[in-house]
C-alpha cells in the first residue's frame, strides 16, 4: 500500500480496468496527450492505442450517445468531460436514453457506462467552470452518482462503476487531485452505498460530500479543542445512499449538519434533513442546518470567491450554532 | 432529389425487378403486405377495442425501408430505429405476438408493457426504437464503433425521419461516422414532414444528401417506395461497411399515408395538399412492386389470396395473445431501474477496507486550467 494523490488514484484505476479487460475504453477530449486530463489519462494511449483512450470531438452529447451504443455492444466505456459544465450538452443523452434504458427494456438491458466530470473552484474559475450538479443526476432513477472524498475511494469507486453494470456519474472536485491517502496497488472495489465514518463523535453528526469531507474533518478538528465531539460522516456516494449510516448516526448525537459542496435550494443537504426528519422526526434536539454554497453562480474575481465558498469560521460557526442552539 | 420535384413525376414507372431473384422478390412484397396489414388491423381495433393505451405511429406507406432491411442484417447486426418503427421491428425478427402484447401493455409485450409502441426494443434481437428524435442515431454510433474496437464484421443501421436531421447531434453522428470510417449505415425515410411541419419550413435549403455528402460522407439518394432499388441499396452499403469500407448515408423519399400519430387521419389540418396525397398512394411501395411482379408471373390473385390468408391468420394470433396475455405485476420499482447483481466486480475486483484519510495536508492549488 503506497500514498498517492487522486489524480493518480484515477489513473491507476483506469490502467488497472483497461488491462483487466479488452472491454474497456476512455473517451474524452484530449485524453491522449501528456497532460492527461491533470494527469487521470496521463500514459494510457501509449499502452492501449488510440482505439481505446479516444481524444473525442467537441462534441459531448454524442459523445454520451457513443458511450451508451457501446454498452450495448459490450464494451464498458468511461466518459472524462475536463468540466461538469461542458457535460450538460449531453442532457438528453442521460435523462432520455442512459438513465431509462434498464428500465425500458424491462431489466433485460444493462448500461454499464461510467461518466467522470471534474468540478473546478479557484483562480476565477466563475460560473462555467464550477457547477457541481450532482443532485441533478441523483434526482434520476437509473443513475447510480458517486462524489469520492479520497484517492482511496476514487480509485475503489472507479473500478466499481467500470465493472458494475449500472450507469454511473463520477463528481471529482478538483481541489482534492493532489491529496493523498493509502492506495493498494491491487484493483479493489468500494461498493455504493456504503458511507464511511471519518470521525467518531458524540455532540453532532456532519454529513459531508465530496470536496467538503476534508474541511468537516478539519472544522471537527477545531472544534474538539472547544470540548465539540464531531462525528464526520462521508457519504462517497449519493445514489444510492446510504440512509442507514446517516440515521445511526443521527440517532446517537441528535444533531445534524450537512455540508454539500453545492446551490442550497433543492439539494442533497435537503434531501439528507428530510431522509432524518421522516425517519425520526422528533429525534432532533436542535434543528438541522445546511452548510452550502449561495443560491447564486459562482462569480470569478478573487474578492467574491472569498464571499461565495464557505471557509473555515463559517463553517465552525455553523456547527457552533447547530451545537449550542 | 426533393419532395416537389418528385410529385412532377406522376407514376414512377422505374421499379425493376431484373437485378432480384424471384426468392427476394416474393420475400420483399410478403414482407410489406404483412406490415401494411398489420397495421391497418391495429388502426381498425385501436379505437373500438380502447385498449392499446399507447402512442402508436403507424407507418403506412413506408413499408419498403424496413423490407428491404428485413433480408439484409444478421442477428448480430444492430438496427436502431426512430419512433415510427413496427416495420423494423419486424424486420429484426421480433415477433407480432409480442408487438401487440406490447402495444396492449402486457406482461408478455417485448418489453413487457414497459416500453408501449415508440420504446419497443428487442435485446436479444438487437433492434432497439426511441420517441426522441436522433436519440438512436447517435447511439448507434457507438454501436459501430465497438464493433470496429472489436474488430467484428458486424454492422449498425440506424433508420430515422428527415425530422431527425433538424437536430444538431445529428450532424456530430455524421461528422464522427465519417472521420472514424465505423461500420454504419444511416438510413434517412425522408417523408417531409415533422408532425405537420415541412422540411421547407424547418431548414434553410432542402437538401439533406448534398449537406451530408459534403462532410465526406457516402451518400445515396432514392426513391423510397421502390423496395428493388431499397435492397440494392442497402445491400452494396451494407457490404461495404462490414468490409471496413466505412459508413453510407441513404436518403429514401417516401410518404406516410396516416395521421402522424394514432390509427385517424390529420389531414383535416390542412398541412398536406390532396395532389400530393395522391401522387403517394398512386405510388404505392406495395402496389408498384406488385405490378412487376405480376408481368413476370411471380404473382397471381391465387398466390396473393393464400398470403393474405396466412398473413391475417398470424395477425388474429397476434391479438388474441395480447387481449388474453395478463397485465404486468408491479416488481419492485428499484429493481427496473437498477441492476443489482455485479458479476464482473465480483471476479475482477478485491474487498479490501481502508478508511484513513490525513484531512490537514494542501488541497490543490488553483492555476488557470
Amino acid at each position: 500500500m503506497t500514498q498517492q494523490t487522486y489524480s493518480k488514484a484515477i489513473n491507476q484505476a483506469l490502467y488497472q480496468a483497461m488491462e483487466l479487460s479488452s472491454n474497456v475504453l476512455v473517451l474524452g477530449q484530449l485524453v491522449d496527450y501528456q497532460s492527461g486530463v491533470f494527469g487521470t489519462t496521463t500514459g494510457l494511449v501509449d499502452k492501449f492505442g488510440t482505439q481505446r483512450v479516444c481524444d473525442f470531438p467537441v462534441a459531448e452529447s454524442l459523445m454520451t450517445s457513443t458511450g451508451i451504443g457501446l454498452a450495448m455492444s459490450g464494451m464498458r466505456p468511461v466518459l472524462v468531460h475536463q468540466r461538469v459544465d461542458f457535460m450538460m450538452y449531453s442532457l438528453d443523452a442521460i435523462v432520455n436514453w442512459l438513465s431509462l434504458m434498464r428500465f425500458k427494456s424491462n431489466g433485460k438491458l444493462s448500461l454499464p457506462v461510467t461518466i467522470r466530470a471534474i468540478v473546478g473552484k479557484g483562480w476565477g474559475q466563475g460560473p462555467q467552470h464550477s457547477k457541481s450538479m450532482h443532485a441533478w443526476f441523483a434526482h434520476l432513477p437509473g443513475l447510480r452518482v458517486a462524489v469520492p472524498a479520497t484517492a482511496y475511494d476514487i480509485k475503489g469507486l472507479l473500478l466499481e462503476s467500470i465493472f458494475g453494470e449500472n450507469p454511473t456519474i463520477i463528481i471529482e472536485h478538483r481541489s482534492l487531485f493532489s491529496m493523498t491517502s493509502e492506495v493498494p496497488d491491487i484493483p479493489y472495489r468500494v461498493r455504493f452505498g456504503e458511507a464511511v465514518v471519518r470521525r467518531k463523535g458524540k455532540d453532532v453528526t456532519i454529513v459531508a460530500i465530496g470536496f467538503m469531507v476534508p474541511q468537516a474533518l478539519r472544522a471537527a478538528e477545531k472544534l474538539a479543542l472547544e470540548g465539540i465531539d464531531a462525528e464526520v460522516l462521508d457519504l462517497r456516494t449519493i445514489s444510492p445512499l446510504d440512509e442507514e449510516a446517516i440515521c445511526n448516526s443521527v440517532a446517537k448525537t441528535g444533531k445534524l449538519v450537512v455540508m454539500d459542496p453545492a446551490w442550497k435550494s433543492i439539494g442533497m443537504a435537503a434531501e439528507v434533513i428530510a431522509l432524518v426528519s421522516e425517519k425520526m422526526g422528533s429525534n432532533f434536539k436542535t434543528k438541522p442546518a445546511r452548510i452550502c454554497y449561495p443560491n447564486s453562480h459562482t462569480p470569478a474575481s478573487s474578492a467574491l470567491e472569498v464571499e461565495y465558498y464557505p471557509n473555515e469560521t463559517s463553517i465552525a460557526n455553523v456547527i457552533r450554532s447547530v451545537v449550542y442552539a | 432529389m426533393n419532395h416537389g420535384e418528385l410529385l412532377k413525376m406522376g407514376e414512377y414507372n422505374h421499379l425493376s425487378i431484373e437485378g432480384c431473384s424471384p426468392d427476394i422478390i416474393r420475400c420483399l412484397y410478403r414482407f410489406m403486405l404483412r406490415l401494411r396489414r398489420c397495421q391497418e388491423a391495429l388502426i381498425k381495433e385501436y379505437y373500438p377495442a380502447d385498449e392499446m393505451r399507447c402512442p402508436v405511429h403507424f407507418c403506412i406507406g413506408q413499408e419498403a425501408s424496413p423490407a428491404a432491411l428485413s433480408l439484409l442484417l444478421s442477428q448480430s447486426d444492430y438496427l436502431l430505429s426512430h419512433h415510427r418503427c413496427h416495420g423494423y421491428y419486424l424486420a429484426k425478427g421480433g415477433s407480432m405476438n409480442a408487438l401487440f402484447a406490447e402495444i396492449y401493455g402486457r406482461a408478455t409485450g417485448a418489453n413487457g408493457g414497459i416500453a408501449g409502441s415508440q420504446d419497443i426494443s428487442v435485446h436479444d434481437l438487437n433492434f432497439f426504437s426511441g420517441a426522441i428524435l436522433s436519440g438512436s442515431v447517435a447511439i448507434a454510433v457507438g454501436v459501430a464503433l465497438g464493433f470496429q474496437t472489436k474488430a467484428l464484421r458486424s454492422v449498425a443501421v440506424t433508420a430515422f425521419g428527415d425530422g431527425a436531421t433538424d437536430q444538431g447531434i445529428f450532424w456530430e453522428a455524421i461528422n464522427y461516422a465519417v472521420l472514424r470510417r465505423l461500420p454504419l449505415v444511416f438510413v434517412c425515410e425522408n417523408n417531409r414532414y415533422s408532425t405537420y411541419a415541412p422540411l421547407s419550413k424547418r431548414q434553410g435549403k432542402e437538401n439533406i444528401s448534398e449537406r451530408v455528402q459534403s462532410f465526406g460522407m457516402n451518400v445515396k439518394t432514392v426513391f423510397g417506395n421502390d423496395v428493388a432499388l431499397l435492397y440494392s441499396v442497402f445491400s452494396n452499403a451494407i457490404e461495404e461497411a462490414r468490409e471496413g469500407r466505412g459508413p453510407c448515408f441513404i436518403e429514401a423519399f417516401t410518404y406516410r399515408w396516416n395521421a402522424h400519430v394514432g390509427p385517424g387521419e390529420d389531414d383535416y389540418l390542412g398541412y398536406r395538399s390532396v395532389a400530393e396525397r395522391e401522387f403517394w398512394k398512386k405510388n404505392c411501395p406495395i402496389a408498384l412492386l406488385e405490378k412487376q411482379m405480376v408481368g413476370q408471373n411471380l404473382m397471381d390473385s391465387k398466390i396473393k389470396e393464400k398470403m393474405i390468408v396466412e398473413i391475417d391468420q398470424e395477425i388474429a394470433t397476434a391479438f388474441q395473445f395480447a387481449k388474453e396475455s395478463p397485465f404486468p405485476h408491479l416488481k419492485e420499482w428499484s429493481q427496473l431501474n437498477y441492476n443489482i447483481d455485479t458479476p464482473q466486480a465480483d471476479r475482477l475486483l478485491e474487498t479490501i477496507d481502508s478508511s484513513f484519510f490525513d484531512q490537514n495536508q494542501k488541497e490543490a492549488m488553483p492555476g488557470p486550467y
